[in-house]
């Protein structure tokens, strides 16, 4: 039996904020401020420009700001990083992702300028190769990128956290999922039907998810700090979609462990699928489920545990083909199952949602892309630099 | 209505080698991988079926299947896939029939082109131009690109063994692969 374990790639270094040097230059920017990016003349009313983007390809069907040099100078006077820094290379285009770019397309989707460091985060998480941006961006399948953010600027940017968070709730998380969506669109070049083959898409695609933990409301350590990284950080997912899981019968942890775990392990989920080495899942609770949970099984790892025993198919109720595929593949364990990840550790738990209970929500990988939790930056005080100095 | 500049939100990558690459030349006597994956059984047929069509032209043969492409995994499989072009004198790369794999199909054939082997991409006509586009984007254009039928992995065997044999001479025209008979002919 060979079971491929989920291990990051060695010589990858902790990650560590970048440290950035508060430098207030206003709108009319600093000596260094240049915007290299090409011109183009059009309408700047918000239709005339939204048609206009349109038939250059730039845009997601919304309606978009025109990214004058006005409106990307004033953006970039409020962060600390200069225009020309690339931040990364994106496939499958593979071109500069500049500071620029995200602050152009940032402002095209009605970003805050304060949302820049999370989206430079968000990009670094996905742009780390055992994130395999490159299937995701090509691939048949609807995947999405959805980020968890943990940390105080949860509420500087006011990212939800409770109720509605995965999508609904109204706050301008949406426009930075979306800026991230025009990035992935503009500079990464992935593009319906031409650089993306995703059969069906996903709204995630249009506005991306972004959600907070409630850590406050947690019964185990924050998500990123688990994974290595304290204080602002966000976590990347490639998530298949949202699945719901309703509970309203359960009182026990094991119970609703054994409802979630079953109900995550579906033959048709690209983790249990021959074409896919491995995969990840990640589940959301509810605070109320959380804190039932929490109470028994004050270990975070024992919760993965349990979740991951639960699951698991057996491999003789799977179709002939699908089984064989997985046999040969020495994926059957001796117990006679498939599970759906290749250990407990990669079912990843958060907790988030309205207090209603009663529902948890399931993500599940598109398989080799691996989550990855990155440092959100924020800048050092000049006074404090020129002290250190 | 108030007209102004806005500034470009798009990145482009300018570099591009429009050539095709090195041609396959005369079979006999060389080395030719073929890249497999585990995804389509399809492709496995297929490439066994060109394997002995290879071996009669007096070719040796060779396969390398790839598997994760992150983590440790993702690391083993990079040295690999290198290890594994060092020991041959052509490639055939497939199978782009679906994205992501288009996506791995075209990214291992231009590895393999960049260094400087004859290499060819095997596509199904579903994802050909997906595949000349992921081409034009990674840098090779020109990247040779043979292309079957599609749906594929959907038919039964014979059915895939024959389209296999059909398209032999002109998966050596894509190559720009010669008979070792002919050549001698000529």
């Amino acid at each position: 039996m060979t079971i491929e374990k989920i291990n990051p790639a060695p010589n990858r270094a902790t990650p560590t904020p970048k440290p950035l040097i508060s430098r207030d230059c206003g709108p009319e920017g600093c000596e260094v401020d240049w915007l290299a990016s090409r011109r183009h003349e059009a309408d700047l009313d918000i239709e005339s420009f939204t048609d206009f983007a349109m038939e250059e390809g730039w845009g997601d069907g919304l309606p978009l700001v025109p990214p004058t040099d006005a409106r990307v100078r004033t953006f970039l006077s409020k962060n600390d990083r200069y225009p020309d820094e690339v931040v990364a290379h994106l496939p499958p285009m593979r071109a500069e992702c500049t500071v620029e770019k995200i602050a152009i397309n940032a402002v095209m989707a009605g970003a805050p300028a304060e949302s820049l460091e999370l989206i430079i985060a968000a990009l670094t998480a996905i742009a780390d190769p055992d994130f395999e941006l490159y299937g995701v961006n090509a691939t048949t399948a609807p995947v999405f990128p959805a980020f968890i953010v943990n940390g105080p600027i949860r509420d500087k940017l006011r990212i939800p956290y409770g109720y509605s968070c995965f999508g609904g709730a109204a706050t301008r998380s949406v426009a930075i999922g979306r800026a991230i969506r025009l990035i992935m669109r503009n500079v990464a070049g992935q593009v319906e039907g031409v650089t993306t083959q995703s059969t069906f898409g996903s709204p995630a695609r249009i506005s991306g998810l972004i959600a907070g933990e409630w850590e406050e409301r947690s019964p185990w350590a924050p998500l990123a700090e688990r994974r290595g990284v304290t204080g602002d950080a966000v976590t990347s997912f490639g998530a298949m979609g949202t699945m719901n899981i309703l509970d309203t019968t359960s009182h026990r942890a094991v119970h609703f462990l054994e409802m979630i775990g079953k109900s995550l392990a579906y033959p048709g989920s690209n983790p249990f699928s021959p074409a896919v080495p491995y995969g990840e899942a990640m589940v959301a609770l509810n605070p109320i489920c959380a804190e039932i949970v929490g109470r028994e099984m004050p270990r975070i790892e024992d919760v993965q545990e349990c979740l991951w025993r639960f699951a698991s198919v057996p491999a003789d109720w799977l179709q002939t083909l699908h089984r064989e595929q997985l046999e040969a593949q020495e994926r059957v364990r001796e117990d006679g199952r498939v599970y759906l990840t290749p250990e407990p550790k990669d079912i990843l738990v958060f907790v988030c949602g309205g207090i209603g209970g009663l529902h948890a929500t399931g993500f599940h990988s598109f398989g080799t892309s691996i989550a990855q939790t990155k440092p959100i930056a924020s800048p050092i005080p000049v006074s404090e630099k020129q002290a250190a100095e | 209505m108030a007209r102004g500049l806005v500034l470009d939100p798009t990145a482009t990558r300018e570099d591009d080698i429009a050539n095709p690459g090195p041609e396959a030349g005369v079979l006999a006597g060389k080395r030719i991988g073929f890249r497999l994956d585990r995804m389509w059984r399809a492709w496995d047929w297929i490439s066994d079926v060109w394997a002995d069509k290879f071996r009669a032209e007096g070719a040796h043969v060779s396969f390398w299947r790839s598997g994760g492409r992150s983590g440790d995994e993702g690391e083993r499989m990079e040295q690999s896939l290198k290890e594994f072009l060092s020991t041959i004198d052509v490639a055939v790369v497939g199978l782009a029939n679906c994205g992501s794999c288009t996506g791995w199909t075209i990214r291992d054939a231009i590895t393999a082109a960049n260094t400087g082997l004859p290499t060819t991409a095997i596509a199904t006509a579903n994802f050909e131009s997906f595949a000349h586009t992921l081409a034009r984007r990674g840098g090779r254009s020109g990247l040779r690109v043979h292309v079957l039928p599609y749906p594929l992995n959907e038919r039964v065997r014979d059915e895939v063994v024959a389209i296999g044999k059909a398209h032999y001479d002109a998966l050596l025209d894509t190559m720009g692969a010669r008979h070792a008979v002919k050549e001698h002919a000529a």
